[in-house]
């Protein structure tokens, strides 16, 4: 059959909705198309004359699986523009929360959306009649990301705590002791899933990636550090748009991000390990190893162990802040506004997660821009499709469409938080 | 409720108040405070649906309330046990996530983490914009599912808890 049509109509098993589309031609995949069909969001133009100090309510709500990473990135560039420098003990906080995030959504994404794909399974429920013990503890595992998030961010949905220059309210140590205790058994929790998911058949399959992610001198990135990349890029945040670009498609409401110079690139779990595995603690390398995980690993159905190696990593860096933890002598320092620009990018579940806000003397947003993870990574999974339909033409209709599934889902796509623009078209006669 | 003793019964309103007819469950549990015994406790849950598995550990008897997609006419209570029975189609809840009600009720019952009794009351909704208040219909309905579940908790706490009737 030299010419084929495959559609996915409903992409499963991802935030937001989505759908594929691959034209075979001549025994080749000739078009790959990714169309998010999400509704646009408009967040961009929504925070346009609101004040700085609206700015962590309203993008929480852009995503409700990574509320946190709007809201670091937000604080963040707010806090570059107005020039605040905040304590150490309140970036342990911001650290700690991030934690939480990277448990609860790592943990979702490994056991009850990914998992499925490797052992056969149409979904997590079925998969929980044979692999019960697993699913209990991914249970388990975002519960305690979910605990972190609700102790310091007041609710775990749409948190409401952070605010620019610290904290509404900071928690005592007394508060954060429990969480200690759920933290040393979601570690056990965490060790034990990544070996389960080290067992896993795993389709041989290499992509040259240019990974991109941030890099700081000292820690595993979060909420600081430079762009860098595996093809030599090392730039300040705030030139993030001289090298960067987002381009309209026209089957999608997500823009897609590309290198001006080069093209589609990576951001994620993938880019971060690779370019920050030397940043992480001896113990977490070792564990990497042991379950056979590269240092600088290329297949992207491998993603998965990197999130597992990333959920244990959180939970040992959660009781290290925990056990250092020394309440901030007041919960923020009062912003006060100025004219400036100020930007941010820190390290989403799903990579790198860009802010830009311009804001008036009275603190009044005149401009925003806002560059999910998933919008990043739309040129890396078109183009890993069509190198999973090229060697994969051979498998009937519903395995191939099983596969280009499973190659979307290796990258945790959240299509909610990149739909954000709608180019619209009024013909008048 | 209050102290660390199990409770007998849970009902937890599942939604996001700030999503139009999506918050009828939370605005029946800030309804239902003070009005059930203190054996009940009362949740709100704003939407990630797989935390109430964990919720409903140890519990005999939950009640769910959230709401779904108009089928017939918005405000209109559907009562449902689904201790034996699953969501019907048409019923799920509407959810934004991969998560939804009827997905986290199948999957504890493949890991057999299923209350003794499971019974959701769904309220057909209008309107689940963003920073929209409940339609009138729906909100008319918040008594009416109050009012039901304030006496079937009755009923079941006088049963010893586990009762569960279609």
């Amino acid at each position: 059959m030299a010419n084929r049509t495959v559609r996915v109509d409903y992409i499963a098993r991802v935030e937001g909705e989505s759908s594929l589309e691959l034209h075979v031609r001549d025994g080749a995949v000739d078009t790959v198309r990714l169309s998010i069909f999400e509704p646009p969001r408009f967040f961009e133009a929504l925070l346009r004359g609101r004040g700085f100090d609206e700015v962590l309510d309203i993008v929480a709500r852009i995503c409700g699986i990574c509320p946190i990473a709007y809201q670091m990135s937000g604080v963040h560039a707010i806090e570059n523009a107005l020039g605040i420098e905040v304590d150490a003990s309140i970036r342990a906080l911001r650290r700690l929360l991030y934690c939480g995030e990277w448990i609860q959504s790592h943990a979702l994404h490994i056991v009850m959306l990914h998992a499925p794909d490797f052992l056969g399974y149409p979904d997590a429920i079925a998969m929980a009649r044979d692999h019960g013990d697993a699913v209990q503890r991914a249970l388990a595992l975002k519960k305690t990301g979910n605990e972190l998030l609700r102790l310091l961010g007041g609710r775990e949905i749409h948190p409401i705590n952070a605010r620019i220059g610290g904290f509404y309210r900071a928690p005592s140590r007394a508060e954060l002791a429990p969480l200690a205790e759920d933290l040393k058994r979601a570690r056990d929790q965490a060790i034990a899933t990544l070996r389960w998911t080290a067992g896993f058949p795993f389709p041989e399959f290499i992509r040259d990636y240019e990974f991109v992610a941030l890099r700081h001198p000292d820690e595993y990135p979060m909420n600081a550090g430079r762009i860098v990349s595996s093809a030599g890029l090392d730039i300040a945040v705030a030139d993030y748009e001289t090298k960067f670009i987002e381009r309209q498609v026209p089957y999608s409401t997500a823009l897609h991000s590309v290198l001006k110079d080069r093209g589609a690139y990576l951001v994620g779990p993938m880019a971060r390990y690779a370019l920050n595995r030397d940043r992480l603690p001896a113990n977490i390398r070792a564990l990497a190893d042991e379950v056979g995980l590269e240092p600088m690993c290329r297949n992207p159905f491998r993603s998965i162990l990197v999130r597992g190696v990333e959920v244990v990593y959180a939970c040992d860096e959660a009781l290290r802040l925990i056990a250092g933890y020394e309440p901030p002598p007041r919960s923020f320092n009062p912003p006060e506004p100025r004219a400036a620009t100020g930007y941010a990018c820190t390290e989403a579940p799903r990579g790198i997660l860009y802010h830009r806000y311009r804001l008036d003397g009275e603190g009044t947003i005149l401009e925003a821009s806002l560059v999910p993870p998933t919008a990043q990574n739309q040129g890396v999974i078109e183009d890993d499709l069509r190198e999973v339909a090229t060697v994969a033409l051979d498998l009937d209709d519903d395995a191939l469409k099983a596969r280009c599934e499973q190659s979307i889902r290796n990258h945790d796509p959240c299509i909610s938080c990149a739909a954000h623009f709608l180019k619209l078209h009024v013909h008048r006669t | 409720m209050t102290g660390s003793k199990q409770p007998l019964a849970l009902v937890t309103g599942v939604g996001n108040p700030d999503r139009g007819d999506d918050g009828f469950g939370p605005a029946v549990a800030r309804r239902l405070r003070g009005r059930v015994p203190s054996t009940v406790r009362v949740l709100a849950r704003n939407g990630d649906a797989l935390a109430l598995i964990e919720d409903w550990n140890g519990i005999p008897s939950v009640i769910v309330v959230d709401a779904m997609a108009a089928i017939t006419n918005p405000g209109r209570v559907h009562r449902i046990n689904l201790t034996d029975n699953r969501l019907p189609i048409g019923f799920a809840p509407r959810s934004s996530h991969a998560f939804g009600l009827a997905e986290t009720i199948e999957l504890a019952r493949s890991l057999g983490r299923l209350p003794q009794c499971l019974i959701a009351y769904l309220v057909e909704g209008e309107q689940f914009e963003t920073g929209t208040p409940l339609s009138p219909a729906v909100a008319d309905a918040i008594e009416t599912v109050v009012e039901r579940i304030v006496t079937e908790v009755s009923a079941r706490l006088g049963a010893k808890g586990s009762a569960c009737h279609a």
